[in-house]
């Protein structure tokens, strides 16, 4: 099939990609964010991308015309990075002063916001079946958000230093974090216990992301490596080195049978898993 | 006919610190050799003094930067950079030596250096956003306006909570580009008006000198004149709210835009 890739970088752009046919074609240059990409995420119908910059921006796009739909001014320092919400009817973004600001995609407006008295949030992540809301801090503070009552249900110690990445296991009982300290830790949602802690990147962790079926999940550093892991063994299964440079994104493809990187190189990869 | 050859000074490359210490060291081994018993382990000697030797290097190298902060923080600039280059020597993958120096070179106008040294404290420690803001405050002084916001992004991006960056760094280079780009847009304007007076339409048809036609046409050629005049005297300035503006300036004024007379203190940086 054919799969759709959205990507960020510090000249300004998001750049839309298709793969299909073991080939990778630009779709959309997308231009008008300033000061660099942040963030990037793709709706879950897979209809519209968000991006945001160091300009405070969060931007809309539509996939299918590769036109702007809205540009959402967040303030100062106030949009991080972004992830759309399971019924892709909102945006989070994390912000310096801890606050969590929810935008409606339809408003475009700021339609509210959690607080986690924390202190600059640089990781979201909303829980597949909708219920929570995940946001790692630059002091290494996990809070997690129960979305219907808009109430902090745990605040976990996590690491010492930075998380810039989490996310949830497709079944929304494992919530797996990445650490400027080189460690990815595993919690378990509901009892908010920490399950397990995997070394084996030498530098900062900075993406980690699940496989569809719940088996695996993948991590990016510093280090130019990206590690598959074994979700049920925690152990590392492989290791790729095919980037020149600091791996700042990772992500399985819909059904699992792929796995994308993007990095400090300018490099994208895409690697095959075996089902 | 002479043969020709480089010429070529014996050590030419190596410092003199380091060959008085390691003439030094030898005399000493030499004198230690003939006290010791004759079944020595020379191989386990031999890796015992070249770690020795290695923590001695990582030792000095820190007094001496030690020694050149201090300096530098009296504003002995020249003399600490002296002493921070003898560093270097004995450590040269420390980045902090470079960077510290990077900062006193630009404090002492030696812009090009301090991006070169800038450039290998990033090199030795990518993700150290110091060495990043440190890079991006040299790339400026040098002009590169967009090189030093892209160093300043990179920066944000391994450290976004740090306010300074964001607030003195990343605004004010901001503001330089916005300016590097009016200008660059005036001086467009002003080429284009120049060469509307070189080759004016009204020149290129043919006049009877006695009609109404020649007096619009000498009127519309003053009229361009005048107006490239008037773009020669205005300059680009940018308001504290970052709006940009053409201001006439008086006739002489010193078209003086770029120049940033922050002082930049040094800070010692640890290791």
């Amino acid at each position: 099939g054919t799969e759709t890739i959205v990507t960020g970088s510090l000249d300004d752009m998001v750049k839309v990609w298709k793969w299909s046919d073991e080939k990778l074609e630009l779709q959309w240059t997308l231009e008008g964010h300033q000061l660099g990409v942040v963030s990037v995420d793709i709706s879950h119908n897979g209809a519209i991308a968000a991006s945001s910059s160091l300009d405070a921006h969060i931007r809309l796009w539509d996939l299918e015309s590769g036109k702007q739909i809205k540009s959402m001014d967040a303030g100062p320092v106030d949009a991080w990075s972004v992830a759309f919400s399971p019924d892709s009817k909102h945006i989070a973004t994390g912000s310096h002063l801890g606050k969590v600001n929810i935008f409606g995609v339809e408003s475009g407006k700021k339609e509210y916001s959690l607080d986690t008295r924390g202190k600059f949030i640089l990781s979201i992540a909303y829980s597949p079946d909708g219920k929570y809301l995940a946001s790692g801090a630059i002091d290494g503070i996990i809070n997690i958000f129960d979305i219907a009552t808009g109430k902090l249900l745990h605040t976990l110690e996590g690491h010492a230093m930075p998380i810039r990445s989490l996310t949830f296991s497709p079944d929304s009982q494992l919530l797996v974090t990445a650490s400027d300290d080189g460690y990815i830790k595993i919690y378990d949602v509901q009892h908010a216990n920490l399950a397990g802690t995997l070394s084996g990147h030498g530098s900062w962790v900075l993406n980690v992301a699940f496989s569809p079926d719940d088996t695996h999940f993948v991590s990016s550093s510093s280090d130019k490596s990206v590690k598959v892991w074994d979700a049920g063994s925690r152990a590392c299964i492989n290791t790729f080195f095919d980037h020149q440079d600091q791996v700042w994104s990772v992500k399985y493809n819909s059904t699992g049978s792929k796995i994308i990187s993007a990095g400090d190189d300018r490099a994208i990869h895409i690697y095959d898993c075996p089902m | 006919m002479a043969s020709f050859g480089w010429k070529r000074k014996a050590g030419e490359k190596v410092s003199k610190t380091a060959v008085q210490h390691f003439e030094a060291e030898a005399e000493k081994t030499e004198a230690d050799a003939s006290n010791r018993e004759e079944e020595a382990d020379w191989l386990y000697a031999i890796k015992r003094r070249r770690e020795v030797l290695m923590e001695d290097c990582a030792a000095k190298s820190k007094r001496l930067k030690d020694e050149g902060a201090q300096l530098a923080e009296q504003g002995r600039h020249w003399e600490a950079i002296k002493k921070w280059d003898e560093a270097i020597h004995l450590t040269p993958d420390n980045p902090a030596l470079y960077e510290m120096k990077s900062q006193v070179l630009s404090i002492l106008q030696e812009v090009f250096p301090a991006v070169k040294a800038a450039e290998m404290a990033v090199k030795f420690r990518p993700l150290w956003w110091e060495g990043w803001q440190t890079l991006g405050r040299a790339q400026l002084n040098l002009g590169e306006v967009d090189l030093a916001v892209r160093s300043f992004q990179v920066a944000v991006h391994l450290c976004p909570s740090e306010s300074t960056l964001w607030q003195e760094d990343l605004a004010w280079a901001c503001r330089l580009q916005k300016q590097h780009l009016a200008t660059k847009e005036k001086v467009r304007q002003e080429e284009e008006a120049k060469k509307q007076i070189l080759n004016a339409p009204e020149l290129e048809q043919d006049y009877d000198f006695e009609s109404e036609e020649v007096l619009a046409a000498c009127e519309a050629v003053a009229e361009r004149q005048m107006r490239y005049e008037e773009l020669r005297k205005t300059a680009v300035v940018i308001d504290a709210e970052g709006n940009i503006k053409n201001v006439v300036t008086r006739e002489g004024a010193s078209l003086n835009t770029a120049n940033p007379s922050k002082e930049q203190f040094t800070k010692a940086r640890g290791i």
